[in-house]
């Protein structure tokens, strides 16, 4: 914590009209790595990164992007700075894959600069890391969800930003493309040392993929920090309320955690 | 963040494929000097196209009426050449064709606008009560004996601005969902019908006889009067309209995602339901309430151009077209009978709102797969 971090929060409380989902929340968040928040279902994960990407107001307390305050930030210079992949976006009818990817670019053009070299080199790029340059001229309806979510990815990659935050980017994927979509995110991050942070559901890919890892109960941040340091039986039974076993991943020695036995019938025969 | 784009190779070669670039499909790309343009193929082939079309149906209402008028005798009126059909091509057909141009493009680009805010093809001016709004408060001012040409325009604006708000106070949760908007639009718009009922039967015979023929939307008698408010806010809309082609494509995410690209959201929307209110309010307030006509228009322009947003330019030229050709029908369809321009837009528009509601309903009932 030498120099302090480019995106940090100061007691942070996010509300949804009435109800409090986080309160008095402080975090920094790592350059340069990948920091992935995980806790159980309505802990506040998603909120805090909407907080985090200017999509949701702070009741109180602020987020600092290099300093200054977020909302004090035009949109476009934050969107310069910040992509966020929302949980559930929703392409304009009939869009092909080549123009959403491009519309990542807006933050960067004028109404008489739409379409100059850096935007064309910027999403050329980000059609081809994400693997999706083959798919250009389909319409976005007519993809699988795998490959509507990288095309997503693409578009947040367009947009050329320091810090990338992505929620839930693997919801409704099946395994091969969550690990793909979060190989991705992993060269991302070490491409250019750009910084990630994404909400996940599963604490074991958290685990695995993370530099950094937040869990998160009840709007507080219970733990944080290598996922080695944090993953614990206790933490998994604290945050979630489960019984584990935590053993070392066979494949990448990180933790990984086993639920304990599933429900048997109580006496058999 | 400023990374130089331009090296050396400050060519600025229009040059299509010289180079391979990626682009979004469809698209041309003109570059010049620094600056550079996204250029929908198919919308440009489909504008010029719409715009011939428009010149053609122009020069046949010009020529067709109760005596047969040729086109190049319409063609020298139109020049200020002297002509022995001066005063039928010029002073009798020609203004009520201005009109009708000049309400067609304004509720074209109305129609255009609002659904592009609502994200929803229903939500067009006329289905919302804006229409019905500007009816409303010119019938009104009618029975009260206002009948000046150059205070109605007001009104109407001022009427269309009420319904406007009216709907938006009573469907604004937190937040817009679409279906809400639409049928509460749709409830204002019964309500202010029964209103300017009202208006009708309490107010003097011979004005509420005026009102009715105003309330079918009929371009019958209309001339400069109505046209010289009409244009002024159109002039005024260009330069609104070229900001709105570009905000449209911000607008036509969802708001997380918006937000994330650094739109003004908030602004935008407001912004384009505004213009889209006024245009179709003051265009009502020159024609009556001419239906459909900003439901249908920006729809079929984006059937033909096929773009991701609703084409503005296609879709004022559309409304023009729509307006033209269905006054000259309505002119000559029953003649000597002359129908209101309102009830050939509404026979044509009516059903395909049917089939529009049919459909949405059995799209979010259905399994999306």
């Amino acid at each position: 914590m030498s120099t302090p971090s480019r995106l940090t929060a100061q007691a942070l409380t996010l509300a949804y009209e009435d109800r409090t989902v986080v309160d008095g929340l402080d975090l920094e968040i790592p350059d340069g790595q990948v920091t992935v928040i995980v806790g159980p279902n309505a802990c506040g994960k998603s909120t805090l990164l909407r907080a985090l990407g200017r999509l949701l107001k702070p009741r109180s307390g602020t987020v600092l992007l290099d300093g200054a305050e977020l909302s004090g930030i035009p949109g476009r210079q934050v969107a310069r700075t910040i992509g966020v992949l929302p949980q559930s976006p929703t392409p304009p009818d009939g869009i092909t894959v080549a123009d959403l990817v491009a519309r990542g670019r807006q933050p960067h053009q004028k109404w008489w600069q739409q379409w100059s070299e850096a935007d064309e080199r910027a999403v050329a790029e980000a059609l081809e890391h994400t693997n999706t340059a083959d798919l250009a001229d389909r319409p976005v309806d007519e993809l699988s969800g795998g490959q509507r979510q990288r095309v997503w990815i693409a578009m947040a990659l367009a947009q050329d930003t320091d810090l990338l935050l992505l929620d839930e980017p693997t919801t409704y994927l099946d395994i091969a493309h969550q690990v793909e979509v979060l190989d991705l995110v992993r060269r991302l991050n070490h491409g250019r040392g750009r910084t990630v942070v994404a909400v996940l559901h599963d604490l074991n890919q958290a685990a695995r993929y993370a530099d950094h890892l937040i869990a998160m109960k009840a709007g507080r941040i219970v733990a944080q920090g290598r996922p080695a340091d944090v993953v614990t039986a206790d933490l998994v039974r604290e945050v979630f309320g489960l019984t584990s076993v935590v053993v070392p991943d066979p494949v990448t020695s990180s933790p990984l955690v086993v639920p304990g036995i599933p429900w048997q019938p109580k006496s058999a025969d | 963040m400023n990374r130089t784009t331009t090296g050396g190779t400050s060519t600025a070669a229009p040059a299509l494929g010289a180079r391979a670039g990626v682009r979004p499909a469809g698209y041309a790309v003109v570059r010049a000097g620094r600056a550079s343009f996204l250029v929908h193929r198919r919308a440009v082939a489909v504008a010029a196209l719409l715009a011939v079309l428009l010149a053609v149906a122009v020069v046949l209402s010009l020529c067709i009426g109760e005596t047969f008028t040729s086109p190049v005798q319409v063609v020298d009126v139109l020049l200020g050449r002297p002509s022995p059909d001066e005063f039928v091509v010029g002073t009798l057909r020609l203004p009520r064709l201005v009109v009708g141009l000049l309400a067609g493009t304004a509720f074209g680009v109305a129609g255009a606008l609002v659904q592009t805010v609502a994200r929803n093809p229903l939500a067009s001016p006329d289905v919302i009560g804006v229409t019905h709004g500007a009816g409303a408060a010119t019938v009104a001012a009618m029975s009260f004996g206002l009948v000046a040409h150059t205070t109605l325009p007001y009104v109407s604006v001022a009427g269309g601005l009420g319904a406007a708000l009216l709907v938006y106070a009573f469907a604004w949760r937190g937040g817009m969902q679409a279906s809400r908007f639409v049928l509460i639009g749709i409830g204002v718009s019964i309500a202010l019908g029964s209103l300017t009922q009202l208006f009708l039967t309490k107010g003097d015979y011979l004005v509420a006889q005026q009102a009715k023929v105003w309330l079918t939307g009929s371009l019958n008698s209309r001339g400069y009067d109505q046209a010289a408010p009409l244009a002024l806010v159109l002039l005024v809309a260009v330069p609104a309209a070229l900001w709105a082609a570009r905000a449209q494509r911000g607008a036509s995410f969802d708001d997380d995602t918006a937000i994330a690209l650094g739109i003004r959201l908030d602004r935008v929307r407001l912004g384009l339901a505004l213009l889209g209110v006024v245009l179709a309010s003051v265009a009502t307030g020159a024609t009556g309430p001419v239906d459909f006509v900003a439901l249908l228009a920006p729809q079929i322009a984006r059937r033909l151009t096929r773009t991701a947003q609703i084409p503005l330019l296609s879709s004022a030229l559309t409304g023009a077209l729509v307006v033209v050709v269905a006054d000259l029908l309505a002119r000559r369809l029953f003649s000597p009978v002359e129908l209101p321009v309102g009830v050939l837009t509404a026979a044509v528009g009516a059903p395909y709102l049917m089939w529009l509601i049919a459909r949405t309903r059995s799209r979010s009932g259905g399994s999306s797969s």
